[in-house]
């Protein structure tokens, strides 16, 4: 294995109603480290399935995941410090609505990492200051628009220091003049280096941010590339077709 | 109307004041008082441990490895819906009656099997309230606690429970108000309740007018109090909300 490989999928399967249903059906995959991966694909394509299971909210049904090059669907891996490294933004943001902002964001740092109070504080509200949100710290997520809530979830997820992150489609559930931000917030940690993977429908960012893009559909890779080759030169009809649908 | 009056006068003389007897409800209601608020511990103990079960086993039957802990949870889960079909399918008398006559006919110690007989009475109710609570809160929280490296329990404790427990609190509420007003058949095992000591004096005066309004209306007050109570908390726990 390469040493910039973070993360590798083999063969991962995920069945559901006793292998009716193939949300995974063979899933080889890899990450490297700083790399920026876009997961596209039609509905139901398995996308956020394979995203999910990466920190093992989906349990796969057979295959192998590795992190670093230690297998995290195994009985001997703490899934839990697995988890506190990989960062996990929602749809739906899923902030906590009866803590505040700054509660949100200090609750793991304070319970996991063992930071005090002070401490966790001071690292949220440095973050809270990047994305523009400082003085809402004190303020509870039903006060918050959507795209200052997708902010603070993606903050919270990093105030753990995770490794890498992961996106599942951040921007679906905004109103299309929030997208912008929440966008901007991700295009910024992605130049600074974090590994990410996200899925998502905003081809803009795709084209402009990512790395290499992974195009999925009926629960497998069906091509993958660059930005460049991917939409100027798909070479699989599956993946022209979709493109064409959406661009 | 001055020949009704000063007949009343008497009447609550008689049934209320003459020999203390105004004595009997207030004995009856410290005892009321003891046995609701002992059996509330007990119910919402047992809710929790029921609830606790029966969530986690909803929750993780899918996902949990299959290995000797999901063979415990299965049983206990079991053990939980038993009780659950017991204690709900049998009128609370008959509970407290089959405490007292047969599972613990040795005790006469009346106010610890009617605390005992009530509060595993209330469990049950509790404990469905208390699950649906944890089921109300949507599995996106859970997965954020989880995506953040809490485990289970921490999960449960820091993220879905404040939650549930702020939507259960009117149903909570509702199980304390009736379960207080359920401990009027204490009588039936000759426990001196509130509703056995209006009981005593009517038996004694041969007017039910009296004693039987002054025991409703202590009833009354005392639900309307605790209702009061359970407002100022509700707006207290609205806090986080617009």
């Amino acid at each position: 294995m390469k040493d910039n490989v973070i993360i590798e999928t083999k063969d991962l399967c995920k069945y559901y109603l006793g292998g009716k249903l193939k949300a995974l059906d063979g899933v080889n995959a890899t990450i490297d480290k700083g790399e920026v991966v876009v997961v596209i694909g039609p509905s139901g394509s398995g996308k956020s399935t394979f995203l999910r299971s990466l920190n093992m909210l989906e349990i796969p049904t057979k295959g192998a995941i590795y992190y670093n090059g230690n297998q995290v669907n195994s009985k001997k891996t703490n899934i839990n410090l697995h988890r506190q490294k990989m960062g996990m933004v929602f749809q739906h943001f899923n902030l906590f609505p009866h803590m505040t902002i700054l509660r949100n964001m200090t609750i793991g740092p304070m319970k996991l990492l063992k930071k005090s109070k002070a401490e966790a504080e001071a690292k949220a509200m440095e973050l809270l200051e990047r994305v523009g949100l400082a003085d809402r710290a004190n303020a509870y997520p039903s006060q918050l628009s959507g795209g200052q809530k997708q902010r603070v979830a993606i903050v919270r997820a990093l105030c753990m220091e995770p490794e890498v992150m992961l996106f599942d489609e951040p921007t679906s559930a905004l109103d299309p003049e929030m997208v912008g931000e929440v966008l901007d917030v991700m295009k910024t940690l992605a130049k600074e280096g974090m590994t990410m993977v996200c899925v998502t429908h905003e081809m803009g960012f795709a084209k402009e941010v990512a790395d290499r893009i992974i195009f999925m559909a009926d629960g497998q890779i069906v091509e993958e590339g660059t930005p460049e080759k991917m939409f100027e030169a798909p070479e699989n009809p599956r993946t022209k077709q979709f493109l064409q649908c959406i661009l | 109307m001055q020949e009704w009056m000063t007949s009343m006068k008497a009447r609550f003389f008689l049934n209320l004041v003459k020999d203390n007897r105004w004595k009997y409800l207030a004995d009856g209601l410290v005892v009321t008082l003891k046995v609701t608020f002992f059996a509330v511990l007990l119910g919402i103990l047992i809710g929790m441990v029921v609830a606790s079960i029966r969530a986690t086993r909803d929750k993780t039957k899918e996902t949990m490895r299959p290995g000797i802990g999901k063979a415990i949870l299965a049983f206990l889960d079991w053990l939980c819906r038993a009780y659950l079909t017991v204690i709900r399918g049998t009128p609370v008398v008959v509970q407290l009656m089959i405490s007292y006559y047969l599972i613990f006919a040795s005790s006469n110690n009346k106010v610890l099997i009617a605390i005992l007989s009530f509060g595993i009475n209330s469990g049950a109710y509790v404990a469905e309230i208390m699950r649906s609570g944890i089921m109300s809160i949507d599995e996106g929280q859970t997965e954020a606690g989880r995506s953040l490296g809490l485990n289970y329990v921490q999960t449960m404790v820091f993220i879905v429970l404040p939650q549930a427990f702020k939507n259960i609190l009117p149903a909570l509420a509702n199980e304390f108000i009736v379960l207080l007003k359920e401990t009027s058949v204490s009588g039936y095992v000759a426990l001196q309740d509130l509703t056995k000591g209006g009981d005593i004096i009517r038996g004694r005066t041969y007017d039910a007018f009296f004693p039987l309004l002054a025991v409703a209306a202590i009833y009354l007050v005392l639900v309307m109090f605790f209702s009061w109570l359970v407002s100022l908390l509700e707006r207290r726990l609205r806090k986080s909300e617009r």
